[in-house]
């Protein structure tokens, strides 16, 4: 985003030894970075200040990332990338389920971080798709619940998704028996996995076929209408999400 | 000490509880039988001894009698006395013994000696059975009295006890006694107080064989419990007898330590994985400054296989103990999604449709052995073919590669850890060597199994097949 004023981040992590490193690496990248060695600190430098965006480490001593994260986004609505050492546990839980916009896991590419930060600054400035707590999308007996990513079919089973897939089937959810062209669903998809999906708009569809269709070769809930794009043929239902 | 024989072997209890009862049930049984043949012995002696008695009686009598037969003669209505006195005693000149008489020597005996007691000077004496019919006056009198007593007479005697001695003097006196039918009522009382006696003991025996049983098959499945899922959640209340009360609160304080030492473990891994990626990210954020491209790229690859070892000797190190539960999942979906990240990255990867298939699983340890399995095929195999099939109540993923396989004897120790196929390629393939470890690991924690095998072809081994199978249910 050049010619206007730099985005400003706060990095929370206890440790110097990455804290450092990072936050001269992001400087270089354009951003402009203030720092925290714990979550007491970025609360004193909140009050004064609001950043664009909140990166994040999980496990500090005092007051750990997650509650912090927590009132960020209950109270501030500032955008939140985590940085975990955890890998797959964390998968898609976590860190949806308690608002934060993002995460990494350490070690991260620096790069792939920059890419997370302009993707999810973008989705905040279009103010897209925070999903709405406790609704889950029903349609034909599928259940989407938004929030934790998860889709599970008629018979009550888990289906994996990709979060490309789970960003396209949003896209049709919100707008079902509408007809979506090509550059909609991309502009309405398009997240971290930009570089991905705008190859293949078709590949995404076929394969978020696969997993919903009974046939997909023949598909009857996803359709293609000729010259336009795609379309839900079915109804959607929002339902309150079971506690 | 199970019995060879296959029928016996089914009936054979196999339970503490079944062996316990069935053991003291046939000894019970043993002891009622002995003791039953006893009392029907002692019984049938006794009835013996007192028809000898009743025999003894009547000659005694009839020989004191004899004196005053003279008197007797004169009176009228003699000769109808005479008769019945007949029924009861008879004075023969020859002995009575038949040919196919069988001599009862014990009776004879006893009957001899209790005559002799009474004064009676006689030379021998013989004792016989004979069936009713031999006697078709005596028969007559007895068919009379039953007429008589109706059905509640006592049971109709079926022989006679013919009792006769030679006396000193010369001349043999006999006597007739009808024996009774043995009692059945009698047999029945003592069956019954048999039964009875047969089912408290047994059923008392099963109440307190139950108390010690039960707190031990709670124990059993407590202990397989715990050794599925390692947490000392829901220990058992101690119970039963003071020994199992006593096994059972060693058990739970063992299951306590064991459970503290998982935890103790999952705490220092975490810590373990936390302190070592930390500085790794801080050298992945510096070697951006690296000007050196290529350099840059080694240094980020090397990091990355550092971090990936470590990832796998930290799941390893979890995957008997995972945190999260099964879930019913579609596992063609999965698996397609596997497939398609490769794909994503431009790996040479397919998976053929496949039916739906639901099983319960932990998506994140099952995601991870399919990444390991395609990963290993892509490494030595070039390409990798993902199939899904329902085979016997099994989910089967096969990941088939067209590599060079790997030695028959070597296939059981690709799946131990830090093994590799080809040792010279160590250096640049990099990883610790857990991944298919790893694999069987997650299979088995899912209770399937994974299992390689070289694909034969004409040409011979044509490629690798890891079939990882699990269970539907």
């Amino acid at each position: 985003m050049p010619d206007t004023a730099p985005i400003r981040l706060l990095l929370v992590d206890d440790e110097p030894g990455l804290r450092e490193p990072l936050a001269e690496y992001l400087s270089r990248q354009g951003f402009a970075v203030t720092q925290a060695a714990s979550a007491a600190e970025a609360r004193s430098i909140l009050r004064d200040d609001v950043p664009d965006l909140v990166l994040l480490d999980i496990m500090m001593p005092g007051e750990d990332g997650l509650s912090l994260c927590r009132h960020l986004s209950e109270a501030r609505a500032i955008p939140t990338i985590l940085l975990t050492a955890k890998g797959e546990a964390m998968d898609r839980i976590i860190g949806l389920e308690i608002g934060a916009d993002d995460y990494v896991v350490k070690p991260f590419e620096p790069r792939e971080l920059v890419a997370r930060i302009r993707s999810v600054l973008r989705r905040a400035a279009k103010g897209a798709a925070a999903p709405v707590e406790d609704e889950l999308f029903e349609f034909e007996g599928w259940q989407l619940d938004p929030l934790k990513r998860r889709l599970t079919s008629p018979e009550g089973a888990l289906v994996s998704i990709s979060s490309v897939e789970f960003r396209l089937l949003m896209a049709f959810l919100e707008h079902p028996r509408q007809v979506l062209d090509r550059d909609r669903l991309l502009d309405m998809v398009q997240g971290r996995e930009a570089h991905l999906f705008d190859r293949a708009v078709d590949n995404q569809v076929s394969r978020l076929r696969r997993k919903i269709e009974v046939d997909s070769r023949n598909p009857t809930m996803i359709q293609t209408v000729w010259g336009g794009g795609y379309m839900l043929a079915a109804d959607v239902r929002r339902i309150k999400a079971p506690a | 000490m199970k019995p060879d024989h296959p029928f016996l072997a089914r009936l054979w209890p196999r339970s503490l509880q079944g062996q316990l009862l069935l053991g003291i049930a046939l000894a019970v049984l043993l002891a009622q039988g002995i003791s039953a043949a006893l009392l029907w012995r002692a019984q049938v002696e006794r009835r013996e001894a007192a028809l000898i008695h009743t025999a003894a009686i009547r000659i005694v009598t009839a020989s004191r009698e004899a004196a005053e037969e003279q008197i007797e003669r004169r009176r009228p209505g003699s000769r109808l006395l005479a008769a019945a006195r007949q029924l009861r005693i008879e004075r023969l000149d020859a002995s009575p013994l038949r040919p196919g008489d069988v001599r009862e020597h014990e009776a004879e005996e006893e009957l001899a000696e209790i005559l002799t007691n009474q004064g009676m000077e006689i030379t021998s004496a013989v004792v016989v059975h004979r069936p009713l019919g031999d006697d078709p006056r005596l028969a007559g009198k007895l068919a009379r009295q039953a007429a008589m007593m109706g059905e509640h007479g006592r049971p109709q005697p079926d022989h006679l006890l013919v009792a006769a001695v030679e006396q000193k003097a010369g001349g043999w006196l006999l006597v007739r006694v009808p024996v009774p039918k043995g009692d059945p009522a009698i047999m029945a009382s003592f069956i019954g107080q048999t039964l009875l006696l047969f089912a408290l003991l047994v059923g008392a025996i099963a109440l307190i064989v139950g108390r010690i049983t039960r707190p031990l098959a709670a124990l059993t499945r407590r202990l397989e419990r715990f050794a599925a899922t390692r947490t000392a959640d829901g220990q058992m209340q101690p119970e039963g007898p003071d020994d199992i009360r006593r096994l059972i609160v060693a058990h739970n304080a063992m299951e306590g330590r064991i459970a503290a030492l998982l935890d103790e473990k999952d705490v220092m891994l975490g810590a373990i994985g936390h302190d070592l990626k930390t500085p790794l990210a801080a050298l992945r954020v510096r070697i951006e400054s690296v000007e050196d491209e290529g350099e840059r790229a080694k240094m980020a690859a090397t990091i990355e296989d550092i971090v990936r070892s470590l990832d796998d000797i930290l799941s390893l190190a979890r995957v008997g103990r995972p945190s999260d539960p099964r879930e019913p999942t579609e596992l063609s979906a999965l698996v397609a999604n596997i497939a398609e990240e490769f794909e994503d990255m431009g790996e040479p990867v397919s998976f053929a449709p496949s039916e739906r298939i639901v099983v319960p699983l932990r998506t994140t340890w099952l995601r991870r052995a399919l990444r390991n399995l395609v990963s290993n095929a892509l490494r030595y195999g070039q390409s990798a073919r993902i199939t899904l099939t329902r085979e016997n109540g099994f989910a089967v993923i096969r990941v088939e590669d067209d590599g060079p396989g790997i030695p028959d004897a070597d296939l059981e120790r690709m799946l131990e850890p830090f093994t590799r196929g080809d040792p010279s390629r160590n250096s640049v393939t990099g990883g610790a060597g857990l991944g298919l470890t790893l694999a069987r690991a997650i299979a088995e924690q899912h209770g399937g199994s994974l299992r390689l095998a070289n694909r034969q072809s004409a040409g011979g081994v044509s490629g690798l097949i890891a079939t990882l199978m699990l269970p539907l249910g």
